[in-house]
């Protein structure tokens, strides 16, 4: 049987091998189902444990678990809550070699998440099937195929073909975190999956890593390495290999690589103040973007690599402003609030989200670029700082400092419940998520 | 204390090794050197001995330990500009790097742990250009002097009280040649 390949992510990146679609209804035209709901109504969708061939190759309840929440955080589902019910009626239909839709919706479900796993040590393979139960028919089918230890993968690929197929929208569970932790003493770069698992340290540098970017593709990072009386902006692929970009007399910080990872800002002082500096992405051709005698730091691409959004103190206290890519006057876009940073641009364009020092804590909010309508998005005592945008325009990552330890969260900015992503001894910290 | 004791000693012996080594300034070196090098070209294998203070004479020209002369100088929250007190400080600094001019310093920007810690690292960078363009202002060669924030990551004091605050909130001087 033809499926989707899943390779070591660390080797290559998912080799579509051959698209399959189990059922061919409705194959290539979306299905756009239900999500012309009223905002915040979500569809409801059931999921039983996958069915076992082959020996228990993974814990289907594991599989279940990740499904679950991979779908019910995507912002667009919800789950039925009694899975007594659901078992049930998944036995009841394993019995009679058919699917009960109507006992399907009577649990309240709209949509209903059919798989199965199997496979042997070296590989697994995990499907799924689609159903809408309104109608009674199948939507669509996949079919993933990868090293055992890739089965997570293959989970969160379904969520993202399901929320694309439903709604038209790109998924994030297959996106990844990078971040800093002092698990080991020293401030390295790891990588995890955006739910928290998986997590991999990328540098060794027995020093301070900090700042940690994506490049466009998921499979490189940006970070700044701080050595004894130097900075060193570098970039590293996932498995270590890594290379300098810039080691200017000061600071070699906060590097942001463009929408098409050719080129990157970031702050340097090489030139005796703190300012905004474009290069190419092997550190070449450095071009100085702002001009003064007050702190212009922490650049950002806009998603269409045309403007760039920076912290400045030039009114005495830092502030977000957004200029050209180019340089040239910059307009101030936060103007509430005596202390803002740490800003990231919105891949859908519209909002820029930063920490604002709210009553003394910091708290992250988003400002819409055109209209400087703000809005918070968390609450509480704990510091947040360093916002990083997912891929939807709809989550953000960010860390927490609350009892002297630093950990990280995810939020919806449409529901505002945070989701804690790391635990555990170390501080996790300066999270950025990959496209 | 004892650490600012160790650094003070340090310094002091590196500053004793320029000046006997020719590196340092000329007239001004004391008459007598305190510590004679059993083998002038070994310097590795230095002997001292104390001497009678009868010995020194009363118009030996002592010159300050750099220790003494490279102390932190400090900030106000979220601020970077130089505070009329620590100006002294760094004329004495300016005064010092003129009389031993093939010595460099780096100068550590340092933050208290309130501000984030991504602007904090731009503000610690600031703190040490600000005492730099003092420096500079005051005719020291700006090729002498480097600069390197430590932002929020090597606090002195590791407490979240204000004294420690004000203690974190520090450009700290290393003589490094």
């Amino acid at each position: 049987m033809q499926a989707h390949r899943l390779h070591r992510p660390l080797r290559a990146t998912l080799v579509v091998t051959c698209a399959l679609l189990l059922f061919a209804v409705s194959a290539g035209a979306q299905v756009h189902l239900n999500v012309s709901k009223a905002f915040g109504q979500k569809v409801i969708v059931a999921v039983p444990l996958f069915e076992v061939e082959g020996g228990t190759i993974v814990d289907p309840s594991a599989v279940r678990d990740v499904l679950e929440f991979d779908l019910g955080h995507s912002g667009f589902f919800s789950i039925v809550e009694n899975r007594e019910f659901v078992d049930e009626t998944e036995t009841d239909d394993r019995i009679s070699g058919r699917i009960a839709f109507q006992e399907w919706s009577a649990l309240g479900a709209e949509i209903l998440v059919k798989g199965t796993i199997g496979g042997d040590l070296s590989e697994v393979y995990v499907e799924a099937t689609v159903y809408d139960l309104a109608q009674g028919k199948a939507i669509f089918g996949r079919r993933y195929v990868g090293e055992r230890e890739l089965w997570r993968d293959a989970v969160h690929s379904i969520s993202d073909d399901i929320v694309f197929k439903l709604t038209g929208e790109t998924g994030i569970a297959k996106t990844k975190i990078a971040f800093t932790s002092t698990v080991t003493g020293f401030k390295e770069v790891y990588v995890m999956d955006y739910d928290g698992e998986n997590r991999r340290r990328v540098t060794r540098q027995e020093a301070i890593a900090v700042s940690p970017d994506w490049f466009p593709g998921g499979q490189e990072i940006v970070y700044t390495l701080l050595l004894p009386n130097r900075h060193e902006c570098r970039r590293a692929t996932l498995d270590g290999q890594g290379s300098r970009i810039s080691a200017f007399p000061g600071l070699n910080d906060f590097a942001s690589p463009s929408p098409r990872g050719d080129e990157i800002v970031l702050a340097l002082s090489k030139d005796g103040n703190t300012e905004v500096y474009r290069l190419r992405a092997d550190g070449s051709d450095p071009r100085r973007l702002t001009f003064g005698r007050s702190t212009e730091s922490s650049p950002c691409w806009s998603p269409d690599g045309r403007r760039i959004a920076f912290v400045s103190d030039r009114s005495g206290v830092p502030q977000i402003y957004v200029m050209s890519s180019s340089g040239g006057t910059a307009r101030r876009v936060t103007l509430q609030g005596n202390y803002n940073t740490s800003p990231d641009w919105s891949p859908k364009g519209d909002l820029i989200v930063y920490v604002s020092r709210v009553s003394g804590v910091f708290q992250v909010c988003t400002v819409d670029v055109e209209t400087g309508e703000v809005t918070r998005l968390t609450s509480g005592a704990g510091q947040k700082e360093d916002p990083s945008w997912a891929r939807d325009g709809r989550h953000v990552v960010y860390s927490v400092k609350q009892g002297g330890k630093t950990d990280l969260y995810m939020i919806d900015i449409y529901e505002l419940e945070p989701v804690r992503l790391t635990s555990g001894a170390g501080d996790y910290q300066s999270p950025a998520w990959s496209d | 204390m004892r650490k600012n004791l160790a650094l003070a000693v340090c310094l002091f012996a590196v500053f004793a090794m320029l000046a006997l080594s020719g590196c340092g300034s000329k007239e001004e070196v004391m008459e007598e050197p305190i510590m004679e090098p059993s083998d002038a070209e070994d310097v590795g294998s230095l002997t001292g001995d104390d001497i009678p203070l009868a010995d020194v004479s009363d118009d030996t020209v002592y010159i300050e330990p750099a220790s003494s002369v490279f102390a932190d100088i400090y900030f106000e929250f979220d601020r970077y500009n130089i505070r009329p007190q620590d100006e002294a400080i760094l004329q004495r600094i300016a005064n010092w790097l003129q009389e031993n001019d093939q010595v460099r310093v780096m100068i550590e920007g340092h933050c208290d742990e309130r501000g984030t810690n991504e602007y904090n690292m731009a503000l610690g960078e600031q703190r040490a250009l600000a005492a730099r363009r003092y420096l500079v202002n005051l005719g020291v060669a700006s090729a002498r002097l480097g600069t390197v924030s430590y932002g929020e990551e090597q606090p002195l004091d590791p407490r979240s009280t204000e004294d420690a605050w004000s203690k974190n909130r520090r450009a700290h001087f290393v003589v490094s040649e």
